[in-house]
């Protein structure tokens, strides 16, 4: 312990004001302002300084995305234990068979990251902080965006490139003859990913935008997402031979990624594909992801300058 | 600290507008607001949908006029608003927290999303807490707090930032007599601290108590605009004792002091000496023992009043 100050420094000691200490420094602007919620984004998503429960669903889903990538590398190293390696590996998703193994978890983890991002701000009153400061509605809506882009991308793509390394450790050509091979995924898998993260973003943030509520948005959108192609299908094996069915197909909203990413992986035989069945090509399925985003930057702008 | 003043503590208005109007529909918000704001603490007063708020959210450009033009800091806020957002703080009346959050990391968000780099905001965050009661508990998250310590953050989050003029709606709305005494300390201090600030309400005690200017609204249009004068020889103050107050009558008056009595509770005024001076020698030759002491409202109160009338007709 250190020794007191003798007494008559004690005596002369007072209590003073801090008072308040203005800042001499360099602001850092909208670009700042951007990163801080692109930051917080993150963090709100994961449940970074946030209470314990509220970190358990998403990295639940994250645990199980990356545990799905340990079964599928461990799988793939006991079947290049087996005397034909070559035949069994092909039982192994890799790749563009990764995104339907990992479905459900990411529709989940997609609807959860979206309500998180828009919903709390608007039930928390806390846009009226945003926007006394030094922003424009567009900085945060881009923002947002932004945040949900790093969130759902690295939600694919983190796996993917374990994936991708654990398949070169266990290659029997060798680790860099195998990413030298498939050098190709390198855009395919990315392009892939951009595509499930522009129909997913279309499609939650305008349920977040409408729904005040965090479950309600992200049910809203999975019941949209799934409930979508079940309309589709009835419509097409249903009553497939009246007129005008046909285009009912594309409201298979979560049936488009899919066919797109098997056209970026260069799969023809797209057939299980609704929007396949019922003649249409990729480019069309593209096209309505594309028409989707666009119809949802405009009902997310409105809502938003309606609610600023 | 900065020893010198800031620019915007000149003596030209910080504030103004001229023809300013704002229509929401058939609904008059404001009508006719021709106005100069000088550096300072200055009121904002008037009953519930006098059109507060509605200046408020005009001064930071988040909703235009309908005609006429505002300015702030000698800028017309259409020109820029988010630069001149960038000196402002704002404390809204309604809720603003995320009860998820601790307030340190709340604040600290506040100070990012002003532009402040974000090191230096988590310091700022620390000191600000601080300077409004809550250090000790920066850490705790905000749904664990009481009304007025969530009140103390919004306050934080307004001037986190360092702004030049602070906009603050209604800030002691929702807080118990000890959180509002507690809450306008803190106001009346922003002005040594070189904050200009503008500060609505709907109770004069509040404005009497912390503000060096006032500007009254009523039905959207503009009641009374000026500097609220100090105390001066003729104020009222309000005195209740204890037992019979007979005794404090008489010293008064034969001091010169007028009196009026409603039961216990004595008006006492003076035009020949300070009141309260003439108020301790009677209680002292009376032998008073006084349950309760306070400054008349009605200097203020009277001048709003009749301004309202007059505008009224």
């Amino acid at each position: 312990m250190a020794d007191l100050p003798p007494a008559d420094a004690r005596e002369e000691a007072i209590i003073v004001d801090r008072g308040y200490r203005h800042f001499e420094g360099t602001r850092t602007g909208r670009r700042g302002a951007i990163r801080a919620i692109m930051r917080d984004g993150f963090r709100r998503v994961t449940g970074l300084r946030r209470k314990a429960r509220r970190k358990l669903l998403p990295w639940t889903l994250i645990a199980l995305a990356l545990a799905s990538v340990v079964i599928l590398i461990t799988i793939a190293w006991f079947e290049s234990q087996l005397p034909t390696p070559d035949t069994a590996a092909e039982l192994v998703p890799r790749y563009r068979g990764y995104f339907d193994f990992i479905s459900v978890v990411a529709l989940l983890f997609a609807a959860y990251a979206g309500a998180q991002l828009l919903v709390p701000d608007r039930s928390y009153g806390v846009l009226n902080v945003y926007f006394s400061r030094p922003l424009s509605l567009r900085d945060y809506l881009v923002a947002k965006l932004l945040a949900y882009a790093a969130v759902i991308l690295s939600f694919w793509l983190v796996p993917q490139a374990l994936l991708h390394l654990g398949l070169a450790t266990l290659s029997q050509d060798g680790f860099l003859s195998y990413l030298g091979e498939t050098t190709d995924i390198l855009w395919r898998v990315p392009l892939a990913a951009l595509v499930y993260f522009v129909l997913h973003a279309s499609l939650i943030f305008v349920a977040a935008s409408f729904i005040n509520r965090v479950g309600g948005a992200a049910s809203a959108f999975l019941a949209g997402s799934l409930g979508l192609n079940l309309v589709a299908v009835f419509f097409q094996e249903a009553i497939e031979e009246t007129t005008g069915t046909r285009w009912t197909a594309l409201l298979a909203t979560e049936q488009h990624p899919r066919y797109v990413r098997d056209w970026i992986f260069g799969v023809h035989e797209g057939a299980e594909w609704i929007p396949a069945q019922a003649g249409f090509g990729p480019e069309v399925s593209l096209g309505v992801v594309i028409g989707l985003a666009v119809v949802s930057v405009i009902l997310v702008g409105w809502r938003y300058r309606r609610l600023t | 600290m900065a020893s010198q003043r800031r620019p915007s503590r000149s003596e030209s208005p910080i504030i103004e507008t001229a023809g300013l109007y704002k229509h929401y529909g058939k609904v008059r918000a404001l009508e006719q607001i021709d106005l100069q704001v000088p550096p300072g603490v200055t009121g904002l007063i008037g009953a519930n949908g006098a059109g507060k708020t509605t200046l408020i959210r005009l001064l930071l450009g988040l909703i235009p006029p309908t005609y006429g033009e505002v300015s702030v800091f000698g800028t017309p806020v259409a020109d820029d608003p988010a630069a001149l957002r960038a000196r402002m703080g704002y404390m809204p009346e309604g809720k603003c927290l995320p009860l998820d959050q601790t307030a340190a990391d709340f604040v600290a968000y506040a100070a990012e999303l002003a532009g402040i780099p974000s090191s230096e905001s988590r310091r700022r965050a620390s000191e600000t807490l601080f300077l409004v009661g809550l250090h000790e508990e920066r850490f705790r998250y905000l749904g664990d707090f009481s009304t007025g310590m969530q009140q103390r953050v919004k306050l934080a989050q307004s001037i986190v930032h360092d702004p030049d003029l602070v906009l603050l709606d209604e800030p002691a709305s929702g807080l118990d007599p000890e959180g509002r005494d507690q809450m306008l300390e803190l106001i009346g201090r922003f002005g040594r601290f070189e904050m200009n600030v503008l500060f609505s309400t709907h109770i004069l005690d509040d404005i009497e108590r912390t503000c060096d200017q006032v500007v009254m609204l009523d039905d959207g249009r503009l009641i009374h605009a000026g500097p609220l004068e100090p105390p001066g020889k003729d104020d009222h103050i309000s005195v209740e004792v204890f037992g019979d107050p007979i005794p404090l009558v008489t010293a008064l008056r034969g001091q010169g002091a007028d009196v009026t009595v409603d039961n216990r509770v004595l008006m006492v005024s003076s035009r020949s000496g300070d009141v309260f001076l003439l108020l301790r020698e009677a209680m002292e030759s009376s032998d008073a023992s006084v349950r309760r002491l306070g400054t008349s409202l009605s200097r203020l109160e009277d001048v709003l009043l009749a301004a309202a009338r007059e505008a009224n007709g």
